[in-house]
């Protein structure tokens, strides 16, 4: 059976299409509302059709949003979020007192594993569900609202005086990391790469360059290179962080990664937690789009006629070329992303 | 517009078709000229005698005492004849390719005049008298701003072109002309292209304001200077919308127009007394590169007599960069350099050979001050300087001139064309059906080697990675375009996103050097580590006239800063009135330094050989370093 998409749905998928909802950020926070609204309403009875209902959402904006993974995050957190809800209750009215409550110990996560096999049955209805789940969801907002800020504390952590720092485009993260560090070391150079063609750098710069104590080189992107020799370290955003620890990042990424780790220059991944994806994807085709060429070459010039012109949006950057992530729960290596992962996600929700 | 080596070439041939004849025809007069001038600024009190007798037939009664402003002002005079007959050339017949071609050498632009001396004076003439109402209005006013002296000075200037003209148009019609000398020596100033008439006229009327009744010599020179300098500029511009189709007097007219401008600004700001000691160049602003100094986009004329007209063009064109890559910067150089050398006149009792090189070291330097030399042009000069303290002392001076001539036609054939061949021929075994080869930007040797391997009918395809602010790959693309190679086209950024389909990296320098680094256009560096990411193969084409015994380790050291406005897109763009906001500088680096580790192998006329052998071929190479 085809599920149709709730008209807030549609709307979602429509304002982010033309541009009306733009970065992670305002689109998980849209999500979000999304399936509260969804929890809210009196369709479902039990966990199991809630359930559905929110997989059956979360296809559709994931067929008509491929590139935007953090709706699909945000419907996993819901759906964790369910299962360990009904869990606590179902535990509640069955042994009223199980020590080990859903604590996320590793041994817990063992003897779940093998527990799973016995299968729940969420489709008994349950008293206070709808409550809990209402309650939990607010943790969730507020984590999805101070993780800007909790990511931004720590740049003090990281980044001493008189440093160079070189990052790619424009994030928002990245932007107020920045801030923070300008505010609070004296003397640092920012290299900013303009990441053509769009040259959201501009911007960055431009945002920059009104604090003091701080000196702003825009560069084009042909010169990463040439300027990494004197970098100190590379703070880039990224837009989402796949499963193996790697990154699809804004096109150039993977260039300025390379040419840190030429010159040992520590790459810096800053990313909240809704940005983390179950994705296992290392292959440009599986996951990049292609851009509007006409502002690589104009339509107009001669050689444009014949030839292919390709304007990728994303490049993907291996875990090996990443030193850390910084995310709102604090600094994480590569190869522990697979650990946060399974506490941010139930493994049968992988795959929606 | 950029000029390719192999126009320059093409150019080559012509001149050396040209070049006897033209000798004989033309430019006796104006070497007589040249060594006046020397001699004038030797010993200025017996230039007077000296010239006198040289031209007795162009001697005018009132301007014996100022013989020296006579031949400026003549030689002025007839530069702009040159551009007037150059407006008129389109209705001319004796054109046939000229519109079309965008190659503007001074060479071929004085061939072409010399041609057209005999068959478009009259036209000129009749330009002139249906031109007559038009400007008179204008000629007017300008006569009564100016003082009588100041027209007079003009109507001298006038009237001795026109008998130059005259004496150019040929013998039996000399006679004729004369007649008319009169009445057009009324009209020619206002035949003068409506640009430099414009760019005259704030000059005139600053001198004006300081009511000599003499101008001074530098002022002069300045004048002189600066109208050649609008001159260069309104060909080179006029040169680009030029096209396939006629390029009518229209436009030029206001290219011109548009080159008033900058020669104003540069007059007006740098005041014509203490021009030559002036610079052009402003500090960088970010800390890093505080010891390199930054083009700028208006870069003033360095106004300097004792350059020659070929040498200050060339400096235009290397400060605007119409004239880029190093090859072709290189043959460009050795053009001029011929030019300055035919038209060197020893200065009396000086041996030929040291004044040549003091000569032409001034003329390096003045290059220098335009655009930091490239290292094939220093090479070059090295080479020629080489040469010049190997010449025979017992020989007369026209025969070293040949000699010399012969050696700058030989090392642009041998370094250049010939290497082009010899890597074109290496690269050929390498390249296959069903190849993909990426490059990077624009370079003259890759697009030879392109074209090769097309004639060779094989089945390849090209990716031109490109890079903002100079989007040199769009003209590489435009060129192989042209020759029917399937392209693929990105920018820098997404060079990991094509790099898997590619099979070779084929890759241009600036200069090799003698650790193994390879000094080439930013963005270079960035694509051959992308490729050995990838584990493919980087090959970069350089022939051996361009290494350098330089050592450098980073691309901070020793690097040129391109115009940072460049960066700036459009008004709309956030950076624009960057220098406004405090702290923040947009930075435009030149060149970058690819790591040895990067860099497969070298493909130089001599072998492939990978980067690490740059000494080896050096020292086999002795003449290249020193």
């Amino acid at each position: 059976m085809r599920e149709q998409p709730l008209k807030e749905v549609t709307q979602l998928i429509h304002a982010i299409k033309v541009g009306m909802v733009e970065g992670s950020y305002s689109i998980t926070n849209k999500t979000l509302d999304i399936f509260k609204y969804i929890i809210m309403s009196k369709s479902w009875q039990n966990a199991d059709a809630l359930m559905q209902i929110v997989r059956a959402q979360c296809k559709i904006l994931q067929a008509a949003l491929p590139q935007e993974t953090v709706t699909s995050n945000i419907a996993r957190r819901i759906l964790k979020l369910t299962r360990e809800e009904f869990d606590l209750l179902h535990a509640k009215v069955q042994h009223f007192a199980d020590d080990s409550q859903a604590s996320l110990s590793l041994h817990k996560l063992v003897t779940q594993t093998s527990e799973s096999n016995v299968s729940v049955d969420y489709s008994v209805p349950q008293q206070g569900l709808r409550e809990a789940l209402l309650d939990h969801l607010q943790e969730v907002e507020t984590e999805l609202e101070t993780s800007s800020e909790n990511i931004c504390v720590q740049a003090e952590e990281h980044i001493h005086s008189s440093e160079i720092i070189l990052t790619l485009g424009h994030s928002r993260s990245v932007e107020s990391f920045l801030k923070r560090a300008i505010k609070k070391r004296q003397f640092l150079t920012i290299i900013v790469a303009e990441c053509a063609p769009a040259c959201r750098g501009h911007n960055l710069a431009a945002s920059l360059a009104g604090e003091k104590n701080v000196e702003i080189v825009v560069i084009p992107d042909a010169a990463i290179f040439a300027m990494m020799s004197r970098v100190n370290k590379v703070i880039i955003g990224t837009h989402s962080v796949l499963a193996n620890g790697g990154l699809r990042a804004a096109c150039g990424a993977y260039t300025v990664a390379l040419a840190a780790k030429h010159y040992s220059v520590p790459v810096i991944v800053l990313a909240p937690m809704y940005k983390l994806s179950p994705l296992h994807l290392c292959e440009q085709d599986a996951f990049n789009m292609v851009g509007c060429a006409e502002d690589v070459i104009s339509y107009d010039s001669i050689p444009a006629r014949e030839a292919k012109v390709y304007s990728p949006m994303f490049d993907y950057v291996p875990p090996e070329l990443v030193t850390l992530f910084i995310s709102n729960t604090g600094g994480h290596a590569p190869s522990y992303v697979y650990r946060l992962l399974t506490e941010l996600y139930h493994p049968e929700d992988l795959e929606i | 517009m950029v000029l390719t080596s192999e126009q320059l070439l093409q150019t080559d041939a012509q001149i050396l078709k040209t070049k006897h004849k033209k000798q004989r025809q033309r430019n006796r007069p104006r070497n007589k000229r040249n060594r006046l001038e020397d001699s004038n600024l030797t010993t200025p009190e017996t230039s007077t005698t000296d010239s006198a007798s040289a031209m007795p037939e162009n001697q005018d009664a009132g301007a014996t005492e100022k013989p020296r402003d006579q031949i400026m002002a003549e030689r002025e005079a007839k530069k702009l004849a040159k551009q007037a007959k150059k407006q008129n050339k389109p209705s001319a017949p004796a054109t046939p390719a000229t519109p079309a071609t965008k190659i503007i050498t001074e060479v071929e632009q004085t061939t072409i005049t010399t041609k057209l001396t005999t068959t478009t004076t009259t036209k000129a003439q009749e330009k002139a008298n249906s031109l007559a109402p038009k400007t008179a209005p204008a000629l007017l006013a300008n006569g009564k701003e100016a003082e009588t002296g100041e027209m007079s000075r003009e109507m001298i200037k006038a009237e001795r072109e026109v008998r130059k003209a005259a004496k150019k148009a040929g013998k039996g019609a000399g006679a004729k002309v004369e007649a008319t000398t009169q009445q057009l020596a009324a009209l020619k100033v206002g035949d003068k292209a409506p640009g430099t008439a414009k760019a005259a006229l704030p000059i005139t009327e600053e001198d004006h304001e300081k009511k000599k009744p003499v101008l001074s010599k530098a002022e002069r020179r300045a004048v002189q200077e600066a109208q050649r300098a609008a001159k260069a500029q309104g060909q080179v511009k006029k040169g680009q919308p030029a096209g396939k189709a006629p390029s009518s007097a229209a436009p030029s007219k206001e290219a011109k127009r548009e080159s008033v401008s900058p020669t104003k600004a540069a007059t007006g700001s740098s005041s014509p007394s203490k021009c030559p000691a002036s610079t052009p160049n402003g500090e960088c602003r970010v800390k890093l590169f505080n010891h390199l100094v930054c083009a700028k986009a208006d870069s003033q004329f360095i106004n300097d007599p004792l350059v020659h007209p070929s040498i200050a063009r060339l400096g235009v064109q290397y400060a605007k960069r119409t004239v880029v890559g190093s090859n072709a910067r290189c043959i460009a150089f050795l053009h001029a350099l011929r030019q300055v050398v035919h038209d060197f006149e020893t200065p009396a009792k000086k041996e030929f050979g040291r004044s040549l090189d003091a000569a032409v070291k001034h003329h390096v330097d003045h290059l220098h001050k335009c655009r930091p030399l490239a290292v094939s042009v220093s090479n070059a000069y090295k080479q020629f300087k080489n040469q010049l303290t190997q010449l025979p002392s017992d020989v007369p001076e026209t025969e070293l001139k040949e000699l010399l001539g012969h050696f700058i036609d030989t090392y642009i054939e041998n370094q250049i064309g010939k290497a082009a061949q010899a890597i074109s021929g290496f690269l050929q075994e390498k390249i296959t059906d069903g190849d993909v080869l990426l490059t990077f930007a624009c370079s003259s040797l890759i697009q030879f080697i392109c074209e090769e391997a097309k004639r060779r009918q094989v089945a390849f395809r090209v990716i031109v990675v490109d890079s903002r602010p100079g989007c040199e790959g769009q003209e590489m693309l435009r060129r192989l375009h042209a020759y029917g190679i399937p392209c693929t086209y990105v920018l820098i950024n997404a060079v990991g996103y094509v790099m898997a389909e590619a099979t070779k990296v084929l890759l241009g320098a600036h200069a090799l050097l003698a650790n193994g680094y390879v000094m080439a256009r930013t963005g270079t560096a960035q694509v051959a580590l992308v490729a050995n990411a990838h584990n493919v193969p980087v090959l970069v084409c350089c022939e051996t006239h361009k290494f350098s015994e330089r050592f450098q380790t980073d691309a901070i050291v020793y690097n040129e800063l391109s115009d940072p406005n460049q960066l700036v897109r459009g008004d709309k763009c956030q950076l624009s009135n960057w220098k406004a906001k405090g702290k923040l500088m947009p930075l435009n680096l030149s060149y970058d330094i690819t790591p040895p580790e990067l860099v497969s192998a070298v493909v130089t006329e001599v072998a492939i050989l990978p980067c690490t052998s740059v000494p080896v071929i050096l020292r086999i190479k002795p003449d290249i370093g020193y």
